[in-house]
C-alpha cells in the first residue's frame, strides 16, 4: 500500500539528508528532507500566514517565475503553503493548517492539481469541500495543530479515495483557466498525515500517472528552454527534436573547435622560456609590435616601471632566476616605447594591476 | 507573535533556497553567467598556461586532454560532467585493461546489431547521443542531462575563447 510508504517515510525525514550531494541523492531522500523540514516548522506558521501575504507576493514571481505547477511543486515547502493559506486568510476562514508533503505529489498518489490563485471563492468552496468531508479534523485542527505535525495515521489511506472523488467533483466545476501560475498547490490537510490536493487545469485529466508525467515535462521543458537561450538559432525552432538536434551540433562543434585549437597549441607549443607573466598581460593587449618579438617580453614595457612589486609577483609565481636579466633589457627599450603607445601603456598598466590583484589572489587560493 | 514567527520564516526560507542553490541547482544560478565571467576566463587562462609548461611532449590529444582537465577544475566539481572529467582520466588505463580481459573471457554480444536495430523514438536516439557527448551523462535522466548540458556548453565556450586568445598570444610572441 502505497500510503503505508508514505507514513514510514515521513516518520524518519531527517536521518536521510545529506547536504553535500543533494545530486545523488534519490527523489525521496529529497522528499524526506523537505517534509522533515516542514515538521518542525509549521507550528510556526498558523502564526505567521497574515505576515506571510508580503513574503510571498515578493518571492513567487521569482520562484515560480510564470511558469507552473512543478516551479511550485519545487518551491520551499513552507512557501507553498503560505501561498495556499494566503488565500484562505483574505477570506477570514478557518485557519487551516496545510502541510505541504512533496512526497505525496512526486509518489504520484492520488491527487489533482488544485489552483487558487486568485481564486477567492473557490478556495472558499474547497476549503468547505474538505471541511464538510472531514468536520471532525476541521474543528480539532485550530485548537491543537501541533499534533498533527508528527503523529501519522494510517487513515489517511482512507481519505484519499474520498478525497479524490470530491476532488474530482470540484475539478468539474473549476472554470478558471489561470494565465500565470495556473498550478498551485492547495494543501489540504490530512487528520495526521499531510496531503496534497491539486486541481488540474480545465480539460486535463486528474490521474496521477498523468500528472507526474504532466510535472516531468514542465521540468524538461523549463531545461529546454534555457538551453534554447544558450544556443544560437533556437529561438526559431519549435519541437523538441529540432532544438535537441540543435544542441548535439553546436555540442560538436564547440567540442571540434576545441581541438583545432589544441592543435594550434600544440604547434606552437615549445613553452620552457616563456615567460609566464607576459602572456597572461598580453591578454588584455594582444596588439604587439611586431618589431619586438625576439623579445618575448616585449609587452612587460610597462612593467619596467612596476619592477619592485613584480619582484614580489614573482616570488608568488615561483619564477627561475635567469628571467632577472631580462626585466633589465625591458627597462632600456621602455623609454623607447613611452613615446610611441602612451595610451597604451597606461590602460595596459592599470588592467594588469587588477589583472595582478585577481591572479594573485587566485594563487593564494591555489596553494593554500 | 507574528514577529516572532516571520523571523523563522524568512531566515528558513534562505537557508532552504541556499541549500538548494549551493547542494546542486545549477541550473537555477545562471551558468552562462558564471562561465562568462572574465575573471573565469583569466583563472583557466592561467591554470591551462601551467598546465601546458608542464607538458613533456606538446602533442595535439595531450593538449586537448590538458585543457578538458583544467576547464574541469575551474568547475570546482560542482557538475557531473567536470568530476567525471576528473576521474575519468584516472580510470581510463585501468578500464582498458579491464576490457581487454574481458573481451577475452566473454564473447562478443552484439546487443546493438543493426539487423535488429530497434528504432527507438527519434527523440530518445537524440538524447542518448547528447548523452554520449556530455561526459559523464550517460545514464542519465533527461532533466538533469538537459541541465549538465547547460552548464557544458557555457563552459565549454569560455574554454574556446580562452584557448583562442592564448593561441592568438603565442603566434604574435614567436
Amino acid at each position: 500500500m502505497p500510503h503505508s510508504e508514505l507514513l514510514r517515510n515521513y516518520r524518519a525525514p531527517l536521518p536521510f539528508f545529506f547536504p553535500s550531494s543533494r545530486r545523488d541523492i534519490s527523489k525521496e531522500t529529497q522528499l524526506q528532507f523537505r517534509s522533515g523540514i516542514r515538521g518542525s516548522n509549521s507550528q510556526q506558521l498558523g502564526f505567521g500566514l497574515l505576515q506571510a501575504h508580503g513574503v510571498i507576493s515578493t518571492q513567487t514571481p521569482q520562484e515560480t517565475g510564470g511558469s507552473s505547477f512543478t516551479a511550485l511543486l519545487e518551491l520551499p515547502p513552507p512557501q507553498a503553503v503560505e501561498l495556499l493559506v494566503n488565500e484562505d486568510f483574505r477570506e477570514k476562514t478557518l485557519p487551516l493548517i496545510y502541510h505541504c508533503n512533496t512526497a505525496l505529489i512526486n509518489r504520484a498518489s492520488k491527487f489533482s492539481v488544485f489552483d487558487t490563485a486568485g481564486s477567492a471563492p473557490e478556495g472558499n468552496y474547497v476549503v468547505s469541500g474538505s471541511c464538510s468531508m472531514k468536520p471532525d479534523v476541521v474543528k480539532q485542527e485550530p485548537p491543537d495543530f501541533d499534533s498533527h505535525l508528527n503523529s501519522s495515521t494510517p487513515a489517511a489511506s482512507n481519505q484519499s479515495p474520498k478525497s479524490l472523488k470530491r476532488k474530482e467533483k470540484v475539478n468539474e466545476l473549476d472554470i478558471k483557466s489561470k494565465k500565470v501560475a495556473p498550478n498551485d498547490i492547495s494543501v489540504g490537510s490530512g487528520d495526521k498525515l499531510p496531503y496534497i490536493y491539486v486541481r488540474a487545469r480545465r480539460g486535463q485529466a486528474t490521474d496521477s500517472h498523468s500528472l507526474a508525467e504532466r510535472a516531468r515535462r514542465e521540468k524538461i521543458n523549463a531545461r529546454m528552454k534555457q538551453l534554447q537561450e544558450l544556443v544560437p538559432g533556437c529561438n526559431k525552432i519549435s519541437g523538441t527534436a529540432m532544438v535537441l538536434d540543435e544542441i548535439i551540433n553546436h555540442v560538436q562543434a564547440l567540442q571540434r573547435q576545441v581541438e583545432f585549437l589544441s592543435m594550434r597549441l600544440a604547434a606552437v607549443n615549445p613553452r620552457s622560456d616563456i615567460n609566464h607573466d607576459a602572456f597572461l598581460a598580453e591578454e588584455s593587449e594582444p596588439a604587439v609590435d611586431n618589431n619586438y618579438q625576439s623579445m618575448f617580453t616585449a609587452s612587460m614595457w610597462p612593467e619596467g616601471q612596476i619592477s619592485g612589486s613584480r619582484q614580489q609577483y614573482q616570488q608568488l609565481w615561483h619564477f627561475e632566476g635567469h628571467q632577472q636579466p631580462i626585466w633589465g633589457r625591458v627597462e632600456d627599450k621602455s623609454k623607447f616605447i613611452t613615446t610611441e603607445n602612451s595610451l597604451f601603456k597606461l590602460r595596459f598598466f592599470i588592467k594588469f594591476r587588477y589583472y595582478k590583484l585577481t591572479m594573485a589572489q587566485f594563487v593564494i587560493f591555489k596553494r593554500s | 507573535m507574528a514577529d516572532t514567527s516571520n523571523p523563522v520564516t524568512n531566515s528558513d526560507l534562505p537557508r532552504k533556497k541556499r541549500n538548494k542553490a549551493g547542494s546542486g541547482r545549477i541550473s537555477r544560478e545562471s551558468s552562462r553567467a558564471r562561465w562568462r565571467t572574465e575573471t573565469e576566463q583569466r583563472i583557466y587562462s592561467s591554470n591551462l598556461i601551467d598546465a601546458l609548461r608542464s607538458l613533456r611532449h606538446p602533442d595535439s590529444s595531450s593538449v586537448r586532454d590538458a585543457a578538458d582537465k583544467v576547464l574541469a577544475v575551474s568547475a570546482k566539481g560542482r557538475t557531473r560532467w567536470s568530476r567525471a572529467i576528473l576521474t575519468g582520466r584516472l580510470s581510463f588505463r585501468l578500464s582498458q585493461i579491464n576490457r581487454r580481459h574481458k573481451k577475452a573471457a566473454k564473447p562478443v554480444v552484439a546487443s546493438k546489431k543493426p539487423a535488429a536495430r530497434n528504432n527507438l523514438p527519434p527523440l530518445q536516439r537524440k538524447v542518448k547521443a547528447l548523452s554520449r557527448l556530455v561526459p559523464g551523462c550517460r545514464k542519465l535522466s533527461l532533466p538533469n542531462l538537459l541541465e549538465e548540458t547547460t552548464d557544458y556548453i557555457a563552459a565549454l565556450e569560455m574554454q574556446v575563447k580562452a584557448m583562442a586568445l592564448i593561441t592568438g598570444l603565442l603566434n604574435a610572441t614567436s
